[in-house]
């Protein structure tokens, strides 16, 4: 499986991997250890997969308080996705940024843009609320500063 | 090694013995209750389920469903999403077995049209004298519906693993085909 974009791809103008950023998935639910949630934010072909029911999240941190633009999230079979953010230190008192929702793919990745409006961040939780299919795998993550 | 985590759906007509085999399931077999106790809502009970020579498990969810018709409505606004379905009826009941298909509709709008891997059990089989629904027809029907048929004996603690065992397989080999189709994927 290839992850490269064309080069005269925008998004690759300001996109940046998460662990490029020092960003990290400190908390996840579900458990498959051949397809560890590390694998979102490592900018490689891996994914992490879910290992069943509803909802499912993971949990990014930053090293230090960074504002977003947007974020690109690279999936399969996510159907709901709700993110929150919040510029604690401790990934506590989590508010809603914006929920959207993914139309279905079938052979091929999701891939879709979803806007933060500039929000500024320590930590941001992803939480995907409800799939196409009995599992999910989320590829990868890029922020737009 | 995989963790996987399935709701379970447990329904089927009143009395054929769910909660019996549910609480067979929790206590490996200590447990067994002669007086009928009818479940009026629903129950969860949560058990892990290793699957032998793998590091696989996977964490069921039991939502033993109230069996009783006029309470069924109001339990199947608790089913939620299910992942796996274990359908019971009485063996020795032959109208307990007829309505299984009625059950498997009403599962089935709760799936929004996604596969739902289970199996059929017919529970009270030490009470052989009195059997109504024979193994080959029982059989017959949960092939046409994509079930595993296992028969049970809550009281007599006969064959009660089967069917969890069964369905924690069946849910293993789901998440296996989709997780190979995952690394068959092209890019977005
Ligand atoms: N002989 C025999 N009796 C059983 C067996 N399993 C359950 N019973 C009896 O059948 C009756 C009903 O069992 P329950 O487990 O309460 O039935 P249920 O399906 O949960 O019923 P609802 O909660 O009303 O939906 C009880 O009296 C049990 O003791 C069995 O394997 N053999
Ligand atoms: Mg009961």
């Amino acid at each position: 499986m290839k992850y490269t974009r064309s080069p005269g791809d925008p998004r690759n103008m300001t996109d940046s991997s998460l662990s490029s950023l020092g960003a990290k998935v400190v908390v996840a639910s579900s458990g498959d250890e051949n397809h560890p949630p590390e694998n979102i934010t490592d900018g490689t072909e891996t994914f992490w997969m879910s290992t069943g029911m509803f909802p499912q999240e993971f949990i990014v941190r930053f090293a230090e308080a960074t504002t977003m633009s947007a974020v690109t999230v690279d999936s399969y079979n996510v159907k709901h996705l709700r993110i929150e953010k919040t510029a604690s230190q401790n990934a506590s008192q989590f508010e809603l940024v914006t929920e959207k929702e993914f139309g279905h793919t079938e052979g091929h990745l999701q891939s879709n843009v979803v806007s933060l409006n500039g929000s500024s961040a320590t930590h941001l939780r992803f939480i995907i609320t409800t799939g196409y299919d009995h599992f999910v795998s989320v590829h990868r993550v890029t922020v737009q500063n | 090694m995989v963790k996987l985590r399935a709701r379970c759906l447990l329904v089927g007509d009143a009395a054929v013995g769910k909660s019996a085999l549910s609480h067979m399931f929790h206590s490996e077999g200590t447990l067994f209750q002669k007086n009928y106790s009818m479940t009026t809502g629903v129950e969860l009970l949560l058990k892990c389920v290793n699957i032998p020579e793998t590091n696989d498990s996977v964490e069921l969810y039991i939502i033993d469903s109230a069996g009783k018709e006029t309470l069924v409505e109001g339990c199947e606004k608790m089913w939620g999403e299910p992942s796996l379905l274990c359908l019971v009826f009485d063996l020795t009941s032959e109208q307990s077995f007829a309505n299984c298909g009625r059950w498997m509709e009403r599962v089935r709008a709760h799936c929004r049209g996604l596969h739902l891997p289970g199996v059929l059990v017919g529970n009270k089989s030490d009470l052989s004298a009195r059997r109504e629904v024979e193994s080959s027809v029982a059989q017959e029907w949960a092939q046409s519906q994509g079930l595993e048929y296992h028969e049970t004996s809550a009281r007599a603690m006969e064959n009660c693993d089967a069917p969890l065992l069964s369905l924690a397989r069946a849910f293993q080999s789901l998440y296996q085909e989709r997780r190979e189709t995952i690394q068959n994927l092209s890019p977005g």
